[in-house]
């Protein structure tokens, strides 16, 4: 563990136990971050500043679900924060349209496109990522760093939005198949 | 290795991606609460995708934020940390003795170096007297005053140095219990500090306090 992430586990710690001048740390070390992830969401500079308020409610409320044995503290703490942007970007738009949470791919064999993860190169998204197409790939980019939603990306690639949602489940499981060895 | 399908899989990678609409985000964390197996590919997706977060410069929060989030959550009831209650405890000098003497039944000492904890709590509701043997690595605790509420337990916590605390179990209702403590905690229990939280029923889970600091004290040597 590096230093900063042993520093802010240690951090999160003494948050569990209701050390304020710890938990005020934290928010010195990590609300720039956690600040970026909201505005990058939630694209409204006040909608991004109440999320990052309720985000560090919850981590001085939960600070103890944080498992180091699951999650480095700098990725759960982005985690928290990316769920409750995503939940709040979502609501305000919800009833837009609804998927289907047992979604099937319809074909789960190997695309074009897969041969070239499959090889064990590149453990790190980033090295996988390359091995997408590079539309797919800046799909995922967009979902998870913009946060746009599947009617969103349909629109922007003017496909209907269950092939979007199914381009995007593909390149997941592509994504994981390279990640794990 | 998992027991998921490939469309499970997928379906935990769409929610930490964050592509699903808001019922079915709310469908998907439902199970993620009841389905271990789910929740943890969940997990996984998470650490997978969380480098793609690299792309985002910190961007800096206004200062009123900390204000009002300050103002939110401490606003009525200003507490020192337990961290400087730690401090303040190290620096008392008076004998704890007496501490003892707080119970009907005084715990009994061994000829050896004893050393003693008096726990009480802010408005004295709650007391716990701990009398630590150090050649039999033996702790003896008197539990006086009020017991948790209902669907929850004190949770008795070492606490050395700036270690994250060590539990030493849930406190008994009332009466007097005997502790043994493990060889390896033994060396740590001289000069530390001894803390009660309320904790859920059974204790904190995962074995970290979770609950409010109720009462603390050094153990001194007397």
């Amino acid at each position: 563990m590096s230093t900063q992430a042993a520093d802010l586990a240690d951090l999160l710690t003494r948050v569990a136990l209701r050390d304020r001048s710890a938990f005020k740390a934290l928010y010195e070390a990590a609300s720039p971050k956690l600040f970026a992830i909201c505005l990058s969401l939630l694209k409204d500079r006040r909608e991004a500043e109440d999320a990052l308020q309720e985000v560090f409610v919850k981590i001085w409320h939960g600070a103890d679900r944080f498992a180091p044995d699951l999650a480095s503290p700098a990725a759960w703490l982005n985690t928290v924060t990316r769920n409750h942007a995503i939940d709040r970007l979502r609501a305000l738009r919800s009833g837009s349209y609804t998927l289907d949470a047992a979604e099937q791919i319809a074909d789960p064999g190997p695309d074009p496109e897969a041969t070239a993860i499959t090889s064990s190169e590149g453990r790190r998204i980033e090295g996988c990522m390359e091995g997408l197409m590079p539309e797919r790939a800046e799909a995922v980019r967009l979902a998870y760093v913009e946060g746009e939603s599947y009617l969103e990306l349909s629109e922007r690639y003017s496909v209907p939005l269950n092939t979007m949602r199914s381009w995007l489940r593909r390149s997941l499981i592509q994504l994981r198949n390279c990640l794990s060895p | 290795m998992t027991d998921l399908s490939t469309d499970d899989i997928a379906l935990a990678g769409e929610y930490a991606l964050g592509t699903l609409d808001h019922a079915t985000r709310g469908t998907v964390a439902a199970r993620i609460r009841r389905d271990a197996v789910f929740a943890a590919e969940v997990a996984l997706w998470e650490a997978r995708l969380d480098p793609l977060n690299d792309a985002l410069a910190p961007v800096a929060p206004p200062a009123a934020l900390w204000r009002g989030l300050e103002g939110r959550l401490f606003a009525e009831s200003p507490r020192p940390s337990p961290w400087r209650w730690i401090a303040a405890a190290g620096a008392l000098s008076t004998a704890m003795l007496a501490a003892v003497l707080w119970f009907g039944a005084p715990l009994a000492t061994g000829p050896g170096p004893m050393w003693v904890s008096d726990m009480v709590s802010e408005d004295g509701s709650v007391r716990l007297a701990a009398l630590y043997d150090e050649d039999r690595g033996e702790m003896r605790v008197s539990v006086g005053g009020e017991a948790a509420p209902e669907g929850r337990d004190f949770e008795l916590w070492l606490i050395a140095g700036e270690a994250a605390p060590i539990s030493l179990g849930v406190m008994p209702e009332a009466g007097q219990a005997a502790m043994p403590i493990p060889e390896d905690l033994r060396p740590l229990m001289l000069n530390a500090t001894l803390a009660i939280t309320d904790e859920p029923a059974g204790g904190a889970p995962g074995g970290i306090a979770t609950g409010p600091v109720v009462a603390l004290a050094a153990l001194r040597r007397i």
